[in-house]
C-alpha cells in the first residue's frame, strides 16, 4: 500500500494540483497558450475588415480576413472544449485520489472516533464536501492561466490600439480587487457555518432515524420535527446570507464591468469626433474591451470556487484529523513472526473521563495454552481481550506478545500473528467464499478472491466450513442454486443419475416431505404457470416474467377458459396481500410468503385502489397484465392469504393437458416437460434431485433430507462441486441473507482458515445452538490446543472445564486465576459464579 | 400435509383467515388491533410433527413459539440419569411466548406424542413485526407479566400443600 509522506488530513488543497497528472497539466498549459492567440486574432481581423477591406472595397481581403476570423473562432472553440475535457479529467482524477486517501485514513482511525461519528457524516464528507475540492483542482491551473493570459493579451492589444483608452478601461479593476475580498470574506464565514451546521444536521437526522422506535413509542413526532425545524430555519438563514454575499460579489463585478464602456464612449467618442481616433480602431477597442469581461468573469468565478473549495476541504480534513493509534506497516522490516506466548503485566485501561475499566491485570500464557475469561457482564473480560488484541490501546502496564509490546507493534504484525473473532462479527456484501477468505486475503494483501498462490485451497475452505459446522448450510445454498443451461451440461447429467439413486434409496422415506412432479396431480408447491405448462421453458418468451405478455399463451388461456378465473385470482391476491403488507418495510421476513415483491409493492398498492373503483374488465391492459402476473406466480403452499378454489384447480389441470397438446404441435421444443429423464433448468438443484418440491420448512425434516442428500452426493462424488456452488452464494448487505448463527460460524471459519498463533474469541459462539457450540469447543480442544494460544471470553460456564487456565474477572480486575479444578476446590469466585445463584432459587 | 391444502377444501377460506380466527382467540394476541393481527396471522406458518418428532430440544435457543391446533406434546427433561416426562400440552395451547422476547435456552425438550399440527412463529419474524407496531410492545409485555403471575398463583396457591418443598422456592413472579 502506498502511503503519502504527509497524512492526507494535513495536505493542503494546492498539493493535489501539483501531484496529480503533471503531464496533463503541461498539455493543458500548451493548449491554453494557443487558445489565447486564437482568441485575440479575431479582434485584429475585425479591425482590418473595417479599416482595410470595407474601406477600400477590397473583396479579396474581405474573404481572407473573414476566413482567418472563422478559422480562429473554430480553433478557439475546439481548444476550449479540449481545455474543459483536460480540466475535468485532472479534477476527477484528483477527486478520486482524495476520496481514496481520505477513506484509507478514516478506516484506520481508532474505534473511539466512530462512537462519536455518524456514518452519514462520513458519507457526506467523502461524497459531497470533497466534490468542490476536486472541481477546484481541475480548474486550478487551467482557468487562472487562461484568463490571466487572455486578459494580458487583450490588455496589451488595447495598449497597442490606444494607451490612453487602455488605461481608462483597465482602471476599474484595481477598485474591484480592493472591494471583492471583503465581500468574499463574509461569504466564507457564512459558508463555514453552513458546513458545520450541515454536519450537525446530518448527525441529528441520523440520530432520529436510529431512534425512530422511541419517537413512535412516545409519539414525539412534533418535538423531533420542531428540533429539526429549528436547525433547518437556521440553515435557511445562513444559506440566504451566503448566497446574498456570493451574488454581491457578482453584482459588484458586473457593475464595474458595465461602467467601463461608459468611460470609453465618453473619451473614445470625444477623440473620434475630434478626428484623433479612426472609427475601426474605436470599434476594435470597444469589442476588445467587452471581451475583457469574459476572462475577468472566469477569474472571479474561479476565485469564488477556490474560496468555497478551501472552506469545505479544510473543514472536512480538520474533522478527520486524528492520528491512528498504531502504525499500519512495520517500518524497514518484514512483519514479525511472533511466538504465541502472552505476558500481561500490571495492565490498566482507562476510558475517556478517567473511568478505570481494567486495573492491575497480570497473567501469562505459554504458546498453545488456552485461557478462559469469565465474569459478569461489565467485569472487563471483553475489554481485556480487546486490549490484548490491539483493538483498544491500553493506558498503563504491558502486554507482551512473543516478547514484543503490543502497543508498539504495527497493525500488520498483529494481523500476521493474531486472529480475532468478535462478539457480533460483521459479514460483508459478497459471496460466502469472499467472506471466508476475508482474513487470509487481508493478511496476504490479496484483493481479488482467488488470486495468490498461498491462498487456501478448496479443500482448506471445506475443512474450515466443516469445523465450524456451517458446511451443511453452504451445501444448502448450493442445492438451492439454479444451474445455467449451457454451462453445466455435464453436472446436469450427473444430477439426473443422483435423482435416480436418490429415488431408489430414499424415495419412500421422504415421500411425505416432497411433492413429486406428477402429471396427474395439481402441484401445490409450484406456481400456476408451472402447473399449466408442466415444463421448463427453452425460450426467453415463455419465462414466468414474459408469459403475461406472451400472445400465444394469452390465446391459450382464452381457449382454456382460464383468462377470467385467473384475473379474479390475481385481483384477490393483490387485494389481500396489499391489505396485509401494504404498510410494511421491504424486509425479506415480510415478503418471503408474498406473491408481490417488495419492490413492486407500491405499484400493486395503487392497483388495489383502482380495483375497488373499477370492474375487472374495465381495467387497463397494463393492470390486467399485472394481475395475470400475480396469478401465474401463485403457489398455494407458500401464498396462504388466498385459498385455491377447487374449480380453478380442475380447470388448470385440464389446461395442462391442452397446453401440452397445443404447444407440442405448434412449437415443439419450446418447453422441456417435466420427466424423470430430463434435467429441469428452471428449477433448483435440490428440486431436480427430488424431481419435486420440498413441502416443509420444518428443521428436523430438513435435517433428515440433508443427511440423505449428502450420502447420495458423496456416492456420486459431487459433494465438493455443490459446496463450491454454494460458496458463491451472495450473503446480502451486512450478510442479511444469513442467520445470526451462520454469520458467527462464518466469522470463526475465516479466522480458523488463517490459523493464527494467537486466537482471541470474544464470546464468539454466543449465537450458536448447543451442538454447534460443543463442536467448536471440542475442536479448540483437539485441533488447536498446543498450536494456537487461545484467549476466549466465555459467557456459558459449562464449556470451560478443559481450559488450561480460567481467569475470573470482577470490576476490571482478575479475582482469581487457575485451572478449573483448582478454582472449584478453592470454592472462591468461580464456585460462586457457577453455584452461587443456584442456592438462592 | 397442510390441512387447508388438501384437495376438496372449501375454497373461500384461506389458511390466513383460519390463522386470523385462531389468533383472535389467543390471549397473547387477542388484544392487538386488527391490522397487527393480520400481519401476525400472515407470518405464522403451519408445521406438522409426527409422533416422536421434537418441537425443540433441551438447551437449544430455537426462538420459537407454538400454538397447537391439534395433537399432543410432552415436556421432557433429560439429564445424566436419563429422561423424565414432566407433563403434556394439547389442543389450543400456546407455548414459548417468552422465547419470542429474548434468548431462551430451553430447559426441556418438547416432543410430539400424537400427530401434531401447529402454528409456529419465530423470534426474527416476531421482532421485525413488533418493530412495525412499537405501540404494542407494552401490551405484549403486560400479557407476559400477567401470564407469569397467574402461573405462579396457580402453582402455589391453588394447589396449596401439594409441594411443601416448592413453596420455599416460590418467587418466579418476583423476578
Amino acid at each position: 500500500m502506498r502511503k503519502p509522506e504527509t497524512p492526507v488530513v494535513k495536505r493542503s488543497l494546492f498539493s493535489w494540483v501539483l501531484t496529480s497528472s503533471l503531464k496533463l497539466q503541461l498539455l493543458l498549459l500548451l493548449t491554453i497558450s494557443v487558445t489565447v492567440f486564437a482568441r485575440v486574432l479575431p479582434l485584429e481581423m475585425q479591425k482590418r475588415i473595417v479599416n482595410e477591406a470595407i474601406r477600400f472595397s477590397d473583396i479579396q481581403r474581405l474573404f481572407l480576413y473573414c476566413g482567418l476570423y472563422l478559422a480562429s473562432v473554430l480553433v478557439a472553440t475546439g481548444l476550449k472544449y479540449l481545455i474543459n475535457a483536460l480540466q475535468s479529467v485532472i479534477g476527477e482524477r484528483a477527486l478520486a485520489e482524495m476520496r481514496k486517501a481520505l477513506y484509507d485514513h478514516i478506516l484506520t482511525l481508532p474505534l473511539n472516533f466512530f462512537r462519536k461519528t455518524q456514518p452519514g457524516l462520513v458519507v457526506t464528507s467523502l461524497i459531497t464536501e470533497l466534490a468542490s475540492a476536486g472541481n477546484f483542482v481541475g480548474m486550478a491551473i487551467g482557468v487562472p492561466v487562461t484568463s490571466l493570459l487572455t486578459l494580458l493579451a487583450f490588455a496589451g492589444y488595447l495598449f497597442w490600439l490606444n494607451p490612453l483608452l487602455a488605461v481608462i478601461s483597465l482602471s476599474i479593476y484595481p477598485v474591484v480587487l480592493l472591494l471583492l475580498p471583503r465581500l468574499q470574506n463574509h461569504a466564507n464565514k457564512a459558508n463555514k457555518r453552513r458546513v458545520d451546521l450541515t454536519r450537525t444536521l446530518s448527525g441529528k437526522i441520523g440520530e432520529a432515524i436510529s431512534g425512530i422506535h422511541e419517537i413512535h413509542g412516545n409519539g414525539s413526532y412534533r418535538i423531533e420535527n420542531s428540533r429539526y425545524g429549528r436547525m433547518i430555519d437556521k440553515l435557511y438563514k445562513i444559506r440566504i446570507a451566503w448566497n446574498l454575499y456570493k451574488f454581491g460579489v457578482k453584482t459588484l463585478n458586473n457593475f464595474f464591468n458595465n461602467l467601463s464602456p461608459f468611460l470609453i464612449f465618453i473619451v473614445g467618442g470625444y477623440l473620434a469626433i475630434k478626428g484623433r481616433l479612426d472609427l475601426g480602431a474605436l470599434v476594435a477597442f470597444i469589442s476588445a474591451q467587452e471581451k475583457l469581461y469574459e476572462p475577468w468573469g472566469e477569474l472571479i468565478g474561479f476565485y469564488q470556487t477556490y474560496q468555497d473549495a478551501v472552506v469545505r476541504y479544510k473543514r472536512t480534513m480538520e474533522y478527520f484529523d486524528t492520528v491512528p493509534e498504531y502504525a499500519l506497516e512495520p517500518v524497514g522490516r518484514e512483519p514479525y513472526e511472533l511466538e504465541g506466548d502472552i505476558e500481561v503485566k500490571d495492565l490498566s485501561f482507562a476510558a475517556e473521563g478517567g473511568i478505570q475499566l481494567l486495573d492491575g491485570i497480570n497473567l501469562s500464557l505459554k504458546p498453545g495454552e488456552q485461557l478462559a475469561l469469565v465474569g459478569f457482564s461489565g467485569s472487563g473480560k471483553s475489554t481485556l481481550a480487546q486490549c490484548i488484541g490491539q483493538l483498544y490501546k491500553y493506558t498503563g502496564g504491558h502486554v507482551l506478545f512473543g516478547g514484543k509490546e503490543v502497543n508498539e507493534l504495527s497493525k500488520r504484525d498483529m494481523i500476521f500473528n493474531m486472529g480475532f473473532v468478535s462478539q457480533t462479527p460483521f459479514t460483508f456484501e459478497g459471496t460466502i467464499k469472499e467472506n471466508l477468505l476475508y482474513s487470509c486475503a487481508a493478511k496476504l494483501d490479496v484483493y481479488e478472491a482467488g488470486d495468490g498462490d498461498s491462498m487456501p485451497t478448496l479443500d482448506d475452505m471445506i475443512e474450515a466450513l466443516q469445523q465450524t459446522g456451517i458446511f451443511v448450510d453452504v451445501l444448502r445454498f448450493g442445492l438451492n442454486s439454479i444451474l445455467v443451461h449451457d454451462e453445466h451440461e455435464e453436472l446436469a447429467s450427473k444430477l439426473i443419475r443422483v435423482r435416480e439413486n436418490f429415488k431408489a434409496e430414499f424415495g419412500e422415506e421422504l415421500a411425505e416431505y416432497v411433492e413429486f412432479f406428477d402429471e396427474e396431480n395439481y402441484l401445490y408447491h409450484s406456481n400456476v404457470a408451472a402447473n399449466l405448462t408442466f415444463g421448463s421453458p427453452n425460450h426467453e418468451s415463455y419465462t414466468l416474467d414474459r408469459l403475461p405478455v406472451n400472445e400465444y399463451f394469452l390465446k391459450f388461456l382464452d381457449k382454456a377458459d382460464l383468462t377470467r378465473p385467473l384475473f379474479t385470482l390475481g385481483a384477490e391476491l393483490c387485494k389481500q396481500t396489499v391489505d396485509i403488507l401494504g404498510d410494511l418495510p421491504p424486509d425479506k421476513v415480510f415478503f418471503e410468503q408474498s406473491p408481490i415483491d417488495a419492490a413492486e409493492l407500491d405499484e400493486y398498492k395503487a392497483l388495489a385502489t383502482r380495483l375497488t373503483k373499477t370492474k375487472l374488465h374495465r381495467l387497463s391492459r397494463q393492470d390486467q397484465t399485472d394481475l395475470l402476473r400475480l396469478a401465474l406466480r401463485y403457489t398455494p403452499g407458500i401464498h396462504k392469504m388466498v385459498g385455491l378454489p377447487t374449480i380453478l384447480e380442475d380447470l388448470i389441470l385440464e389446461g395442462r393437458a391442452l397446453f401440452r397438446e397445443k404447444i407440442s404441435s405448434d412449437e415443439p421444443g419450446a418447453f422441456t416437460f417435466y420427466q424423470v429423464s430430463e434435467y429441469i433448468y428452471s428449477q433448483t438443484i435440490l428440486d431436480n434431485i427430488f424431481f419435486g418440491k420440498t413441502k416443509t420448512v420444518n428443521p428436523q425434516a430438513e435435517e433428515k433430507i440433508d443427511q440423505n442428500i449428502i450420502q447420495v452426493l458423496i456416492e456420486e462424488d459431487l459433494l465438493e462441486t455443490i459446496v463450491g456452488i454454494g460458496m458463491e452464494f451472495q450473503v446480502g448487505s451486512k450478510g442479511d441473507r444469513l442467520s445470526g448463527g451462520q454469520r458467527q460460524k462464518l466469522a470463526i471459519a475465516r479466522v480458523f482458515l488463517k490459523a493464527p498463533r494467537v486466537l482471541i474469541m470474544d464470546e464468539a459462539t454466543s449465537a450458536l445452538d448447543n451442538k454447534s457450540q460443543a463442536r467448536i469447543q471440542s475442536l479448540l480442544d483437539s485441533r488447536w490446543r498446543g498450536t494456537s494460544t487461545l484467549i476466549a471470553v466465555v459467557h456459558r460456564l459449562d464449556i470451560i472445564k478443559d481450559y488450561d487456565k480460567i481467569a475470573v474477572m470482577k470490576a476490571g480486575r482478575i479475582g482469581e486465576i487457575g485451572t478449573y479444578d483448582e478454582l472449584m476446590a478453592r470454592k472462591g469466585m468461580l464456585h460462586e459464579l457457577i453455584y452461587g445463584k443456584r442456592t438462592s432459587v | 400435509m397442510n390441512s387447508s391444502m388438501e384437495k376438496g377444501q372449501v375454497s373461500d377460506t384461506s389458511e390466513f383467515q383460519e390463522n386470523l380466527e385462531i389468533l383472535r382467540q389467543m390471549d397473547f394476541f387477542s388484544a392487538l388491533p386488527l391490522q397487527a393481527l393480520k400481519v401476525f396471522a400472515y407470518l405464522f406458518t403451519r408445521e406438522i410433527f409426527k409422533p416422536g418428532d421434537n418441537l425443540f430440544h433441551q438447551d437449544d435457543i430455537d426462538g420459537k413459539a407454538f400454538y397447537i391446533i391439534s395433537g399432543t406434546a410432552e415436556v421432557v427433561r433429560e439429564d445424566e440419569g436419563g429422561e423424565a416426562v414432566l407433563r403434556e400440552f394439547g389442543d389450543g395451547e400456546f407455548l414459548g411466548g417468552l422465547a419470542l422476547l429474548g434468548d431462551m435456552r430451553r430447559l426441556f425438550s418438547l416432543r410430539a406424542v400424537s400427530k401434531m399440527t401447529c402454528l409456529v412463529m419465530n423470534r426474527e419474524k416476531f421482532t421485525k413485526a413488533i418493530e412495525q407496531f412499537p405501540e404494542l410492545t407494552p401490551r405484549v409485555l403486560e400479557t407476559m407479566v400477567d401470564r407469569i403471575r397467574s402461573w405462579e398463583e396457580r402453582l402455589f396457591f391453588d394447589r396449596d400443600g401439594l409441594c411443601d418443598n416448592c413453596r420455599k422456592k416460590a418467587g418466579v413472579s418476583l423476578i
